[in-house]
């Protein structure tokens, strides 16, 4: 609770929606209209680096993707990755390592796909008055995916089907769309099927043609709105992602550490990942169940950053695929080739990855590797292990130990949103500082332009503290001594 | 108001997985748009009920105070209420922590863990975010369940057919094959 | 010899079970502790019948000539949905990612009964896992107390690895030694393979076997048995 001199206006929003998981926030203005505080909380706390403890390695991977339903690939693999470790197995066979790839690409291209038509895109189609703000104000029944069927059917269709082949790459390579078991310490259970492989192939150049669609819609909604956007929940930060180890490219499944400040300069570079407690500390606060990752030698108030496609394509040298690589350049021209800190770019850059992705696995499909059946790889047995890769909504580390006997004895994680903590807090108090001070009503759709700002970071705040639900919107007015005297519930009664 | 039957959906202590199954019902939601209003759901922005619903959809377990309010007003609302996916039928995977005191879950991640940087020991506490039950329960042990769909996540075929049966005023069976634990 | 199943007549030989004799003309009684050709333990209660009217272990009860045998009604198809549920309450069966589930004869057993939910309170008791042995692992939150591994250890592999102690809800399986490693136990001995559930299970496996390829992911549990190519367990 805010004690201030002067009567206190605590406006919460809850449950935060169209993000895949559970927040709140909460703003409080004093009585001269001004934002005194502005908080995303996270509710909800699961234990699992607890619970863990004591259970045999080989379950971690199917385990721990349940901290996730929306990207339980991201964890799988990073589990998996850190399991080869342990059973000396890290150097995978070919086989192995381009099923695994085609899985974390192909949930790249649903996450990345879902998040933008089915949780984004109703605040980005419905600007009917030629500003994006329009549409962070839509009116409350637009503001969903079925409402963008209704208006855009071709859209949605395209969307759902986006989705669907994503799915259908980790079903044929997982054994599942949602916690499949394909991966294995030391390998995969599987090859692709040469019938999996037959559909696929068969859709991939329609996928990549949607892709180049969802791209220009990206492109274009940033461009044209680039003067309400540029502003809008934007701050200059760190970024940090991995990178592929020999040349800096763009690589969502393996790299190593690197990290970019405001002007472009690295402040970490090619930091191994086994290495990530020398770049990477956590902060914990009594008003929130997620922690705040900062890099170590820059101190928590200056050390934080942010992860997820702005970060990688701030943070990479190249992409390497042509048509993502041509659209990067074309990103980075906005900047002039410096990093881009414009927090609503977000859906830009992920939608680059979206066609990076695609074309990843259209050149996967068609290698034969994948139907090898050389699948598992061991060598000698190791204590400890660090399994990082970038999820669709950043980096991801799983760090464990494990003891002689095959049990788990340590086990941390940073999830991919659990970096965005910071940022995301900055992101909200920006947008309430900018759009709420010296207002003394606050609307509906004022507040819908908080989690615009929170949307863009795509958080999956499921994974972050395993956390979901839903709750009304909530607008208390306290007195100077938080005594409640008044209050107001967005949503009906 | 609209004359078609309204659905509702919340995420409890979930990890919204069975969320993502119902979305791979893939075109089939678009046909589930003409035969259905969403009401309450995190797909959308309506954050409390607007009116009698049809069916409510629950996935997870409590594990929170919060939940359990929630999953309440979810009961008043719903004509039928389905338990969808492991979480909300048995507590699921945070339920492991139901063999753990909670406080050494909280000390493993808040102190304990490598690279934490918690100079006065805080663990959170802030009135803002809701307290923690003991144990997590499954939602019937909590409110009244007419339906179970199980899985980790449901087939979303399975889920499909339960809500065309339920529209069509039938009740829900599941196929051999729309049974599944894992 | 002749009894009735059902109101079906089916001949069996002298000193057969119902059991063997039911699955001799194709038909599946659901089981969960008999297990090969073990000498049958009655512990399990999921094979119960009615003999003339009284519940019997179909798997102990030899056949006697003329007997009236109920095992496809209402009032059996409950109880053993029953027996089953409570299985699943008193232990900690997380089949999500169970390396057992599409293997598991409870699951299978459970998903054959059209389970959905328990319908008695979940106790969540307090389990361990025994890690020790280099090959073998042990997870008490999964041990059903079926009897089959304290069976096949003396019967088949001649050692005495397992035990029960303790009775009633506290009832325990045991190990002959301060944990799994400490007893004579070998990765090849018959009772690795014997447990129906996750509880005894060879290490380093996992999920080696591929979602859609498991036993019970396509058919039910005693489809075998009914299309009458032979019992497994």
């Amino acid at each position: 609770m805010v004690q201030s001199q002067t009567s206190t206006r605590k406006y919460t929003i809850e449950p935060l929606t169209r993000v895949e998981g559970h927040g709140k926030v909460t703003i409080h203005m004093n009585d001269r209209h001004e934002v005194e505080q502005a908080r995303l909380h996270i509710v909800e706390f699961r234990g699992f680096e607890r619970f863990i403890l004591g259970r045999p390695y080989w379950e971690v991977p199917v385990i721990v993707q349940r901290l996730c339903g929306i990207c339980p690939v991201s964890h799988h693999l990073a589990a998996a990755k850190a399991m080869d470790r342990i059973v000396g197995g890290e150097r995978l066979t070919p086989t192995a390592e381009k099923v695994r790839r085609l899985m974390h690409y192909g949930q790249m291209f649903q996450s990345h796909a879902l998040h933008f038509f089915h949780l984004s895109s109703p605040d980005l189609l419905f600007g009917t008055d030629g500003t994006a703000s329009g549409g962070f104000s839509a009116p409350v029944e637009l503001r969903h995916v079925l409402a963008v069927a209704a208006k855009y059917p071709e859209l949605a269709t395209q969307a759902v089907l986006m989705r669907r082949f994503g799915q259908e790459v980790i079903r044929a390579t997982a054994g599942k769309k949602i916690h499949g078991t394909g991966a294995v310490p030391g390998g995969v259970n599987k090859p692709l099927a040469t019938a999996d492989r037959d559909a696929l192939l068969a859709q991939v150049d329609q996928m990549l043609a949607w892709s180049r669609g969802a791209l220009a819609i990206a492109r274009d909604f940033t461009t044209e709105h680039l003067v309400e956007l540029i502003p809008f929940g934007s701050f200059d930060s760190n970024h940090l992602s991995i990178v592929r180890e020999d040349d800096g490219a763009l690589d969502f499944y393996d790299g190593v550490l690197r990290a970019v400040d405001k002007d472009g300069t690295r402040v970490v570079d090619g930091v191994d990942c086994q290495r990530y407690l020398e770049v990477v500390n956590e902060e914990v606060r009594a008003w929130s169940y997620m922690k705040f990752p900062f890099i170590k030698h820059l101190g928590p108030e200056h050390g934080w950053y942010r992860v997820g496609p702005l970060a990688r394509l701030n943070t990479c040298s190249v992409i390497p695929t042509p048509e993502a690589e041509a659209a990067r350049r074309e990103f980075l021209a906005l900047t002039q080739g410096r990093p881009n800190n414009i927090t609503m770019c977000y859906h830009w850059a992920r939608m680059i990855e979206l066609l990076h992705a695609i074309e990843v696995i259209r050149d996967l499909l068609h290698d034969s590797d994948l139907q090898g059946d050389d699948l598992l790889t061991s060598g000698p047995r190791r204590e400890e292990t660090v399994g990082v890769l970038e999820a669709p909504r950043g980096t991801l580390f799983h760090h464990y130990r494990v003891g002689s006997d095959d049990a788990v004895t340590m086990c941390n994680l940073i999830v991919s949103t659990t970096n965005n903590n910071e940022p995301m807090n900055r992101a909200v108090t920006k947008v309430a500082r900018d759009h709420f001070t010296g207002r003394s009503d606050i609307t509906e759709g004022l507040l819908n332009h908080i989690e615009v700002a929170i949307r863009a970071y795509d958080p999956c705040l499921s994974c972050a503290t395993h956390a979901l639900g839903q709750m009304s919107l909530v607008v208390e007015v306290h007195d100077a001594g938080g005594g409640l005297i008044d209050r107001r519930v967005r949503g009906g009664p | 108001m609209s004359a078609k039957p309204r659905i509702a959906t919340v995420s409890l202590a979930g990890c919204f997985g069975c969320h993502m199954a119902i979305l791979d019902i893939d075109e089939r939601i678009l046909r589930l748009a003409d035969l259905v209003e969403f009401d309450r759901s995190p797909i959308n922005d309506y954050k409390t009920f607007t009116g009698r619903c049809a069916v409510g959809l629950v996935e997870g377990g409590c594990c929170n105070e919060e939940n359990v309010h929630v999953l309440e007003d979810f009961r008043r609302h719903c004509d039928v209420l389905i338990s969808l996916g492991d979480c909300a039928i048995n507590g699921g995977v945070p339920a492991m922590r139901n063999h753990v005191p909670l406080r050494e879950c909280l000390e493993e991640a808040y102190l304990k863990s490598p690279g934490v940087y918690n100079p006065g020991g805080v663990i959170p506490n802030d009135p803002e975010i809701p307290l923690l039950l003991h144990r997590v329960y499954p939602c019937h042990e909590v409110v009244k369940i007419d339906y179970y769909i199980p899985g980790c996540p449901p087939p979303a075929d399975a889920i499909w057919s339960a809500i065309v049966a339920l529209l069509e005023g039938r009740p829900v069976e599941l196929a051999y094959a729309g049974l599944k634990y894992d | 010899m002749q009894f009735v199943l059902d109101g079906k007549t089916i001949t069996a030989t002298p000193g057969q079970t119902i059991l063997k004799a039911a699955e001799a003309a194709g038909v599946y009684i659901p089981r969960l502790c008999a297990y090969k050709d073990l000498i049958p333990h009655g512990s399990c209660r999921v094979c119960s019948v009615r003999v003339n009217g009284r519940i019997q272990a179909a798997c102990v009860q030899t056949v006697s000539s003329g007997a009236i045998v109920e095992h496809d009604t209402e009032e059996l198809r409950e109880f053993r949905r029953d027996v089953i549920d409570l299985l699943f309450v008193e232990g900690n069966h997380y089949c999500m990612f169970c390396e057992k589930s599409g293997l598991c004869e409870l699951q299978a057993l459970a998903y054959r009964f059209g389970i959905t939910a328990p319908k008695y309170p979940l106790l969540n008791p307090k389990r361990d896992i025994d890690m020790s042995h280099p090959d073998v692992y042990l997870d008490h939150n999964r041990c059903i107390l079926c009897g089959r591994c304290v069976r096949v250890s003396q019967d088949l592999d001649h050692k005495n690895v397992f035990q029960f102690v303790n009775r009633g809800l506290e009832k325990r399986l045991q190990v002959n030694g301060e944990a799994l490693a400490a007893t004579d136990l070998r990765v090849t001995d018959e009772v690795v393979a014997s447990c129906p559930v996750g509880a005894l299970m060879k290490k380093r496996v996992g999920y080696a076997v591929p979602v859609g390829d498991r036993p019970f992911d396509a058919q039910p549990i005693g489809a075998d048995i009914e299309s009458g190519k032979g019992g497994v367990a």
